[in-house]
């Protein structure tokens, strides 16, 4: 009880009940067993974002990716066109993720070759690739998948969606695992910390945050390919504002904005906090300004509460070495 | 630490000395020469572009976004940036539209629409130089609550048929030259004199140059922030003002774009994103460049679908070119 990123984790927790309370309250409808499955249609899209948020973030530089909710939609767009050209399904989607990784690495260059700061060099690219979803497109959407492919994100397996057991759960785990257990999650704790002690003692601070960068540009292929499963068809204004609330649940998840801190179960409690939220407000018919206004509040108060236990928690650090 | 501060700031103020490299250009020599080739393609394609009538819509098109730009371009040099710009010119507006609508007359409601800026950019200020969160998120944070301000204003219905009585500002003209161009000329005079002329200006930079020595040689740096983001929300109150003048009525989507237009024409005009330097003059030479691209991209029969991609490729040109300069002089 006493590290404040457990504390963070309680935190959350309280946060998390606290919005379904205010749900049942809200809404008479919103205490029902539909509603979990609901809810949890929407957390493995949002829920991918926010942790390739979180790995951006937690490796330092500052990081961030503006550019992964247009990513997602230019590779949603790609996949379809490929499959309208006759490429089989499953391998569109393969070639998708492939196309998302380079989406990734043209970030990875501009941040970590070129040394341009992450925020600027994201919202170049955040533009150029909306803009080409758009474009390309002449702002209509692209259909006619096969009604199996719509399994993953709308099949159920024991009430829960298919999306969530194949895809974001063994992803969490996977990033988990791979930031508390191994040498590559310490070496990103270590350059989100402090880059030159972490460069000094042998970590390849700007190759290991130019993978993570790619790797974003994965995640962002995976919420796209999700997205297709669930709507059967390709916008290219899938992942608008995806960019925004992935940022917005990395922060509440407690990921410091400059890297070092954060974890990946704090982001998965943030996404089911900031579903839950949503879902409330819509099912008590709540306008859509409000919600936005609750995620812009909620954005901001994280933060602010973050930088408290953030700055805690570094003055223990620096006592304790 | 006087000494270290002082030589930062001089070479942010002063940052190419002429002496050591006798051939460079300057970044607005190199925007002016940029712009000239813009226009020789599109007039090569288009007749009517070098029309007196079309380079007037260009400049009437650009008046909100150039004023705000001077704001931006203060913020940017102070190390800070500001997302949120569109959702406070749209709140701004949205009250202005509101407040004609009640009858209100313009000396009534030109004031709301200031004040309402620069209340939101104040707000702004306060909460990313008291909290120090960083500047991106906190706007960002604020920009979700000023759409949802609009959308609980607005009610999902333009606002439209509001009085002419300021389209003057814009429209008019005096002196045989479009009127804009007087308001753009009083607005950088001002925000130059501010910068370039004052201590708050110095200060400005000197905080974009390094805020802890900033901080330690005396200047109120949380101070010195708030009024540079309160400034430009002024400013963003003036573009809803001119917006709302021109077009005489506020749509839902008003101001989505201009946060982007700003910071990329203010980073196209020489600003350094990391804070400490920047130019008015170039900021307005990279407003030019997006105003004509787009208007220009529309001439010549490409989709305005395109604009977008344009401005974004462009950005990043420069962002690597400016790349590419910082690791040559370093």
């Amino acid at each position: 009880m006493n590290d404040p990123l457990s504390q963070r984790l309680w935190f959350l927790f309280g946060l998390l009940l606290a919005a379904g309370l205010a749900g049942a309250l809200l809404s008479p409808h919103f205490l029902q067993t539909s509603t979990v499955g609901y809810l949890l249609q929407y957390v493995p899209v949002l829920g991918v974002l926010g942790m390739a948020q979180t790995l951006v973030m937690l490796s330092g530089g500052p990081g961030i990716d503006l550019s992964i909710g247009a990513t997602m939609s230019l590779v949603g767009l790609a996949i379809a066109a490929m499959f309208g050209l006759g490429v089989p399904l499953l391998l569109a989607c393969a070639l998708g993720l492939g196309i998302g990784g380079l989406l990734g690495a043209v970030n990875a260059v501009l941040v970590c070759v070129l040394r341009i700061p992450s925020l600027m060099a994201t919202l170049a690219t955040f533009f150029t690739y909306s803009g080409l979803a758009l474009a390309l497109t002449g702002g209509s959407a692209l259909g006619g998948f096969p009604d199996w492919f719509g399994v993953l994100a709308q099949g159920r397996f024991l009430g829960v969606p298919i999306h969530m057991w194949t895809v974001f759960v063994p992803l969490a785990i996977v990033l988990h695992v791979l930031l508390s257990r191994t040498r590559i999650g310490s070496h990103i704790y270590a350059a989100g910390n402090d880059e030159r002690a972490a460069f000094l003692s042998g970590v390849k601070v700007w190759r290991l945050r130019f993978a993570l960068y790619c790797l974003s540009g994965v995640i962002a292929g995976l919420a796209a390919i999700m997205t297709l499963s669930w709507f059967q068809a390709a916008r290219p204004d899938a992942g608008e504002g995806m960019e925004l609330l992935s940022v917005t649940i990395a922060v509440l998840g407690g990921a410091h904005i400059f890297g070092g801190i954060g974890r990946i179960s704090g982001t998965v409690l943030a996404v089911l906090i900031v579903t839950t939220m949503q879902v409330a407000l819509q099912l008590a018919n709540i306008s859509q300004a409000w919600q936005l206004a609750a995620i812009g509040l909620l954005l901001v108060g994280s933060v602010v509460a973050d930088n408290a236990v953030g700055d805690r928690l570094r003055a223990r650090l620096r006592r304790a070495s | 630490m006087w000494t270290i501060l002082t030589s930062k700031v001089q070479k942010a103020l002063w940052p190419r000395g002429a002496s050591s490299r006798p051939f460079h250009i300057g970044r607005e020599a190199l925007l002016l020469i940029a712009l000239a080739v813009l226009c020789a393609v599109f007039a090569s394609q288009s007749e009517f572009f070098l029309s007196e009538r079309n380079l007037t819509t260009v400049l009437r098109n650009s008046v909100d976004l150039s004023v705000v730009c001077a704001g931006m371009t203060i913020v940017i040099i102070l190390g800070g940036i500001d997302v949120s710009v569109g959702g406070v010119l749209a709140v701004s507006a949205v009250l202005i539209g509101r407040a004609y609508q009640l009858g209100m007359p313009d000396w009534v409601v030109v004031p709301i629409g200031l004040a309402a800026g620069a209340a939101l950019g104040a707000l702004n200020g306060t909460i990313i130089a008291r909290t120090r969160v960083p500047p991106i998120v906190a706007t960002l944070g604020t920009m979700y609550i000023f759409i949802a301000v609009l959308f609980l204003v607005i009610g999902g219905v333009w606002i439209s048929g509001l009085p002419a009585s300021l389209s003057f500002l814009v429209l008019g003209e005096f002196l045989g030259l479009p009127a804009g161009l007087y308001v753009i000329g009083v607005i950088y005079a001002l925000s130059w004199y501010l910068l370039r002329r004052t201590p708050w200006g110095q200060h400005v930079v000197a905080i974009g140059c390094d805020e802890g020595a900033a901080r330690l040689v005396g200047i109120r740096v949380d101070r010195t922030k708030i009024q540079a983001y309160a400034l430009l929300g002024l400013f963003a109150g003036l573009a809803a003002v001119l917006y709302v003048a021109r077009l005489r009525n506020v749509e839902v989507n008003i101001g989505t774009n201009i946060a982007l237009e700003a910071i990329a024409a203010t980073i196209l005009g020489g600003a350094n994103i990391r804070g400490g330097t920047g130019s008015l003059l170039g900021a307005l030479m990279g407003v030019l460049f997006i105003k004509i691209t787009q208007n220009g991209l529309v001439l010549i029969g490409v989709s305005s679908l395109w604009e977008t991609v344009v401005i974004g490729g462009l950005l990043i040109v420069v962002l690597v070119l400016d790349a590419f300069e910082t690791r040559r002089v370093s």
